[in-house]
This record gives structure tokens, C-alpha cells and sequence, in this order.
């Protein structure tokens, strides 16, 4: 189907080439995974594949691809390629053009000429298969992270094209969603379909996949059975294919076991014992919030203690963001109150709320604006008052904290991702906050980052900190999280110990880092709960 | 939040008429508020759209834009006070015997003519655009715009720039939300205003920037650069797309009319 032959590519502006001497040839009907690092040049296979660099992008480009046997070069760009191959990005907001989810749709169905009733054939499945029916005239911007990537997939599904590229689009989706988009695929796949999920996790797809291409430093460096990656676990390690080697190799390398692990956090462990000792740092009484007609938290109860390291899990739109905004009061209790080291937020401005509680929301973009890191870190401490020799100190401190230390004078935006998320950390933790709450501190980081950053929380966590983390990633919740309070339409139905941390038996290993465990308690979880399909 | 010029979804005699009609009434409004300078024939036109939102139950979306163009014509008729001098002088701004003697800024007949005129236009204008927008969908605008051969890139451009409206509010407040949460503190007085700008435009413009590139994929993956032909979606008239077009028509016979007269 698409063929690649001694392919190299530089980006335009680049020094050293993205890719180097690709060969590889993707079988009719097949699933490719494509897995690596960040910055191993998975994006711009994805491009290459699609066409995407020879007639979009340009740059420095030697050897050839073949789309269907014919040069990639001769075809009529894209609006011919896109016929054939369709495309799904990581990024969903900016493939949603419209205005809303249904008019998305039916966009690309009507520009393709089909007749009235196949459009409404194509439509109505489409949307059945995302599951998103009930959005239909919903506006993009009023949809959560998880469902614009939904309607990003189903406006390229309902294209029908032979060839399917999945470029990180499931990376905001929740466990329930990529389990539905797992059964697509494989619908997908069994009606003959090529389909290449490019991913830095691929632990969801590997069961469905035919051969995995394991890309490091823009080469291959390996293509194997997916069998072959579930079961070797020296490759998981070496190839960060699964979030699993979060717990393994990397940490023990870095002095950090898991029984170090249990026994650098003694204290809060013991869980029942820690929250015996002092005042909760953070204390919600009945709390209730509405935007609109819509309920979004219905009377929550919670008390968070110095010291612990919490996660609050839950599917998109539980109401995990909602609650934590009120931590440092960018939100007010519409019923109900929150009060932060006895101070009722419902009172206090927020500026002085941000000195106890410090709030790091997702995408680090959105606050990085000065032009040197330094600088960003500095702008934080001049809202709290602190100026003067003293800064130049507490810069340094949390640049280290952060393992940034030698680039405090780059530009914030040409940091990596991973980078640029331990950056707006270190701006939050510059202004020495007790609490940290962290909003999804690992989306869009690879293992090896997603691994960094939890091991800056537990660092944070010794320092004295008390960190709360918002996420869906049930892997970082198992391996390091103590207390684990999960969310369903806008309340609490678990606050619970882990397992691991309690001290009831020895973990078994095996069954706490094997992916067929993780679907399962995943499964259990769903019937817990009572909503998955 | 409130959202400013978005399609609302319900269904009303508007929403129902030809995108076509409304695009050509709204043009043919556009046109005679910049060729009249009656302000009776301004003002029953902001009348008749009044009528014709109240008539399709959207008279709230346009009362939300009340605030907003009242401050512009109250500037736009000060403008016209300080710089335009003719006709009889009615008063002074500053009346006599404040500063001086006689009274400055002559108030003058022609200069509160000229600024209502000029302030019953971007009424109607804002009006008749608002109307077309929040009754018609993006996708039905798009359709109508490519059917009188508004090249396509152009029609991709109004489209997304209607959709993105939103968008960048919400990203707006969520920039504002994360640089809230480092203590930020919007600063008072003009230079502190214009100091507490760059934390949130910063983001938001470079952002928006990185958008491009996907967007621009996005629509070609769409295939709107090679369009097959859009026959089978035809756009059907039907009377109130008459009635609205013979008004406008009507409208504008007048005003040439009336000015030849």
C-alpha cells in the first residue's frame, strides 16, 4: 500500500535530518503501530506516509515513497491523497472547523459529492461508532479535550478512506474511550482497512496490531510482533512502549524501587495515621457547582492532609477540573464552601489563595509568555511581592527541582514538551506553595517524561509539598499515587487507599505492571460504576 | 460565557429562508446604509431588522450589541462635534461662562446630523450582519458564498474566522485562569492595563499561530479544494426569500429615488 525506500527528511529549518533511510513497506489491510520517544520523528513518519511533507510541507527530502505502486510525488497533492489516506491529528481543536459536531461530518461527506442518503448513512454511523450522537449540535468549543478528539475521529472515519493514519489521537481520551476506539479499529481493520496508529503509548492497540515499528532518533530501529512486546519485557524497557516500564527500569536505574519507593514515603503510608495528625490543608464542606443547567459538582465532602499525594480520577466531564479550581478560588462555591489552610475561598481574593495553593493547569502554553525561563519563573514571584537579590536564589532552586538548571536563559517556547510542562512546575513551586495540583500533569509526555515528572512529584512530596493530580492515566495512579479519589458526574464514589501503599500483603509485580491486569481493573472499575458500554 | 455572533440553533422564519436572500439582503442593506444619508430611511431600517428579529424571537442577541453600539455612537457623535462645523450652532459643550466667556466646541446641527447618520449605519449594518449570522449555518453560509463564486480560500477564511470567535474566548479565559493561578494581577491606571495585556495575548496569539498548520491540512484532508459538485445540496427558496429580497429592493428604489427627487 504505501511503500518507503531509503527515506531521509530534514525539515526546512533543521540541522540534522528527521528521519534517516526509512525502509518500510505497509501491507495492504494491515495495523502498523508506530511507537518511540518524543522527538523520534513518529510525526513526521505520519506526514511522510500521508504525503503530507512532499506536497505541504517541502524540505530536504531523499528517497521515495510509493502510494498504491505510484510515486507519492505524482499525485495532485493532497486534495487527490486525501481521497485514499485519511489523517487524524493530535491536535482536535483545529480540526474542528465548524461550528457544530453534525455540520463537522457532514463537511468532508458533502465536498466528496455523495449522494443524500449515503451522506446520511455515513453520518449516522460515524457519529454511532464515536459515540457521539448525543452532541450533534453541540458547538466544538463548548466540548471537553476527550470529546473533540471523538468528533476529530469520526470526521475522518466518516471519509471512508482506505488508509487510516492516527497520528496521537487518542492522547485526551479516557480508558472507557480508547476501548471503544479499540473496537472501531478492529471493525475497521476486519472490513480491510490499512490502518498506522502512531503513538508514544501503545499499550491499547497492541492486541490488534500486526507489527510494531519501533522508531529511535529518526531511524528504525527495530519492527517486531506485537506478542513479541507484551512479552519481552527488555524490550518494553528499552523501547518505553508501554507506560509500564514507568515502574522498572527507568526508576530503579535513577536509585528509586519500588521499596524505596514505600519506604522514602513512610509517613504517608500510613494513611489513616496522617490524617489524624493536623488540620486538613484543604477542607470542602458540601460543595456544589453549576454552570448553567449543568450540575457539574453536587455536594462534595473532602479533606486533604499535609503531606499526601493524591490523585482524582474519573472519565472526561466528571467534574475533576472543576473541583480542583476551586482549591486556589479561580472558582466560588456556587453552594457549599472550600476553605484553604482555614482561609474560606469564598472570602479571600485569590492572590492570596495562590500563595498556599499552587494550580498547574495542562497545556503549559497557555502561561508561557516571557522570553527567557528565568524570566517566566520570575514573573510568578513578583505577583506574590517576592523581588529583589532573593529571586535569583529561589529561580535556581526550582530550576533544579525541575532539572532545568541549564536553561535559564533559553526561550520558554523552544523548550520540549516534557520540558515546558516541568517548567510551568517550576513556576508554580517558585512561589512555594503547600499544595500543588497538577491538571493532567502527563498528557502528551512519552514514558520517559510522564516517569520525570512523577518522580518530581514524589521529590516535591518529600520536600514537604502536598501534591494533588488530576488524571486518567491508571498506570501513574497505581504505581504512585497513596490516596486515589475517583469522580462520576460531579461526585466522589471512591476515595480509597492504594493498594500498594497500604500495606496489606506484598504486591505482586507481575500483576501490578501486566497489561491484561490493568484492563481488567478497568473493566471492574467500569462495573463499579455502572457506565461503561 | 457570552458568545458573540454564533449560529444559534432553532428554528424561525429566518432560519428557514435561503442563505442566498439573506446573504443578498444583508448586502443590499449594507449598501444603502453607506449610500443614504437620511436618517429617517436609517432608522426605519434599523426598525424592520428590529421587527424582523422580534418577528424570528432573536430580539435579545440583538439587544446584547445595544451596549456596545451606543458608546460607539456616543464617540462617533463627539467625533463629529469637535471636527464638524456647519449648519446652526444649537449650543455649546462647554457652556458659556464655564471657561470662557462665549462657550467652546460649538455644538452644530450639521455635526449631530452626520454623527447620528453615521451611527444609524453601523446599526444597521451591525444589526442586518448579526441576523445573518446567528440564523445561518457556517455550512450553509459556505454553500451560498461558493455558489455566487466567492473564491473558496476567502470563504474558508470568514468561516473560520466566525468559528474561532469562541474558541479564542475560551482559551482566552483559560490563559487568564493559568496566569491567575501565578498571582498575576491585572494593574490598574492606562500603563498598567496595557503592562497586564502581554501575559494573556502572548499565549494567545502564539497558540493560535501553531493552529494553522492542521487547520490548513485539516481542510484539504476535507476536500475543499476540490469540491465535486454540489448539485444534490441545492439550496431551496422559498417566500419569505422573495418578500425579503423585494423589500430590500424596494428600500433601495426609494433611496435612489428620494435622491434624485
Amino acid at each position: 500500500m504505501i511503500e518507503l525506500r531509503n527515506f531521509s527528511y530534514t525539515y526546512g529549518t533543521a540541522a540534522s535530518p528527521a528521519l534517516k533511510n526509512i525502509n518500510l513497506e505497509v501491507r495492504k489491510g494491515e495495523l502498523l503501530l508506530v511507537t518511540g520517544h518524543s522527538a523520534a520523528g513518529k510525526t513526521t513518519l505520519a506526514l511522510a506516509m500521508a504525503g503530507i511533507l512532499h506536497h505541504e510541507i517541502g524540505g530536504k527530502i531523499e528517497g521515495s515513497i510509493s502510494f498504491q505502486n505510484r510515486d507519492i510525488k505524482e499525485f495532485d497533492g493532497i486534495k487527490e491523497l486525501s481521497r485514499h489516506i485519511g489523517v487524524v491529528f493530535d491536535d482536535a481543536e483545529s480540526q474542528l472547523i465548524f461550528t457544530t459536531v453534525e455540520e463537522e461530518i457532514l463537511s468532508g461527506l458533502e465536498n466528496r459529492g455523495h449522494p443524500k442518503n449515503e451522506i446520511v448513512r455515513r453520518l449516522k454511523e460515524a457519529m454511532d461508532f464515536c459515540e457521539i450522537s448525543h452532541l450533534k449540535h453541540r458547538a466544538p468549543h463548548t466540548l471537553s479535550g476527550g470529546q473533540k478528539q471523538k468528533v476529530a475521529l469520526a470526521a475522518t472515519l466518516a471519509l471512508d478512506t482506505e488508509v487510516l493514519i492516527l497520528d496521537e489521537a487518542t492522547a485526551e481520551l479516557d480508558s472507557q474511550a480508547v476501548r471503544k476506539v479499540f473496537s472501531v479499529l478492529k471493525k475497521l481493520k476486519e472490513a480491510g482497512k490499512t490502518i498506522i496508529i502512531v503513538d508514544h503509548n501503545i499499550g491499547d492497540f497492541l492486541e490488534i496490531g500486526d507489527r510494531v515499528v519501533l522508531l529511535e532518533k529518526g531511524e528504525i530501529k527495530a519492527i517486531k510482533n506485537p506478542s513479541d512486546f507484551t512479552a519481552n519485557s527488555s524490550d518494553l524497557t528499552s523501547a518505553n512502549l508501554t507506560s509500564a516500564n514507568l515502574t522498572s527500569a527507568n526508576l530503579t536505574s535513577q536509585n528509586f524501587t519500588s521499596s524505596n519507593l514505600t519506604s522514602t514515603s513512610a509517613l504517608p503510608t500510613d494513611l489513616p495515621l496522617s490524617r489524624k495528625a493536623g488540620q486538613p490543608i484543604i477542607s470542602v464542606k458540601k460543595l456544589t457547582q453549576r454552570y448553567g443547567e449543568v450540575l457539574a459538582l453536587d455536594s462534595i465532602d473532602l479533606d486533604i492532609y499535609p503531606g499526601e499525594l493524591i490523585a482524582i480520577l474519573g472519565e472526561n466531564g466528571s467534574g475533576k477540573t472543576t473541583l480542583v479550581k476551586h482549591f486556589n478560588g479561580l472558582l466560588r462555591p456556587y453552594s457549599g464552601n472550600v476553605a484553604v489552610k482555614g482561609l474560606e475561598t469564598s472570602t479571600v481574593p485569590i492572590n492570596e489563595l495562590v500563595k498556599h495553593t499552587g494550580l498547574v493547569f495542562q497545556n503549559p502554553d497557555n502561561m508561557l509568555f516571557e522570553d527567557t525561563v528565568e524570566a517566566e519563573i520570575n514573573f510568578g514571584l513578583n505577583n506574590i511581592g517576592v523581588k529583589g537579590p532573593e529571586t535569583a536564589g529561589v529561580i535556581l532552586h526550582s530550576l533544579e527541582l525541575v532539572n532545568l538548571s541549564e536553561k535559564q536563559k533559553v526561550f520558554p517556547r523552544h523548550l520540549s514538551r516534557g520540558e515546558r510542562q516541568r517548567l510551568a512546575v517550576a513556576c508554580v513551586i517558585a512561589m512555594k506553595p503547600e499544595l500543588i495540583v497538577l491538571d493532567e500533569p502527563t498528557t502528551g509526555l512519552d514514558a520517559e517524561e510522564s516517569d520525570r515528572m512523577m518522580q518530581l512529584m514524589r521529590k516535591l512530596q518529600q520536600e514537604g509539598h502536598t501534591i494533588v493530580m488530576v488524571t486518567h492515566n491508571l498506570q501513574i495512579v497505581r504505581d504512585h499515587v497513596e490516596r486515589v479519589i475517583r469522580m462520576e458526574s460531579g461526585k466522589i464514589v471512591e476515595d480509597s487507599v492504594n493498594r500498594k501503599f497500604s500495606g496489606k500483603g506484598p504486591v505482586d509485580e507481575e500483576n501490578v505492571y501486566g497489561e491484561h491486569v490493568s484492563k481488567e481493573s478497568v473493566s471492574k472499575e467500569c462495573a463499579k460504576g455502572g457506565t461503561c458500554a | 460565557m457570552k458568545e458573540i455572533m454564533q449560529y444559534i440553533n432553532r428554528d424561525s422564519f429566518l432560519h428557514r429562508m435561503n442563505p442566498l436572500s439573506k446573504i443578498a439582503a444583508v448586502t443590499g442593506i449594507i449598501a444603502l446604509s453607506v449610500l443614504t444619508t437620511n436618517p429617517v430611511v436609517l432608522a426605519f431600517m434599523v426598525f424592520g431588522i428590529f421587527l424582523a428579529s422580534l418577528g424570528a424571537g432573536l430580539q435579545q442577541e440583538l439587544l446584547k450589541q445595544v451596549k456596545l453600539l451606543v458608546f460607539l455612537s456616543i464617540s462617533l457623535i463627539l467625533l463629529t462635534v469637535f471636527t464638524l462645523k456647519s449648519g446652526e450652532t444649537v449650543g455649546y459643550l462647554i457652556p458659556a461662562g464655564t471657561l470662557t466667556a462665549g462657550g467652546l466646541v460649538p455644538v452644530t446641527t450639521g455635526a449631530l446630523d452626520f454623527g447620528t447618520v453615521l451611527s444609524l449605519r453601523f446599526f444597521a449594518m451591525l444589526f442586518a450582519f448579526q441576523l445573518l449570522v446567528v440564523t445561518t449555518k457556517p455550512s450553509d453560509l459556505m454553500k451560498a458564498l461558493l455558489a455566487i463564486h466567492v473564491p473558496v480560500d476567502y470563504v474558508l477564511m470568514f468561516v473560520i474566522a466566525l468559528r474561532f470567535i469562541p474558541s479564542l474566548q475560551v482559551e482566552g479565559q483559560r490563559i487568564h485562569e493559568a496566569q491567575l493561578a501565578r498571582g498575576y494581577n491585572p494593574g490598574t491606571g492606562l500603563r498598567g492595563k496595557i503592562m497586564s495585556v502581554k501575559p494573556i495575548l502572548v499565549p494567545l496569539v502564539a497558540n493560535s499561530l501553531g493552529r494553522t498548520q492542521v487547520l490548513g491540512l485539516t481542510m484539504d484532508m476535507r476536500g475543499y479544494r476540490n469540491r465535486q459538485s454540489v448539485e444534490k445540496n441545492k439550496l431551496t427558496w422559498n417566500k419569505t426569500d422573495i418578500a425579503a429580497i423585494g423589500c430590500v429592493a424596494v428600500m433601495g428604489l426609494g433611496v435612489v429615488l428620494g435622491g434624485f427627487m
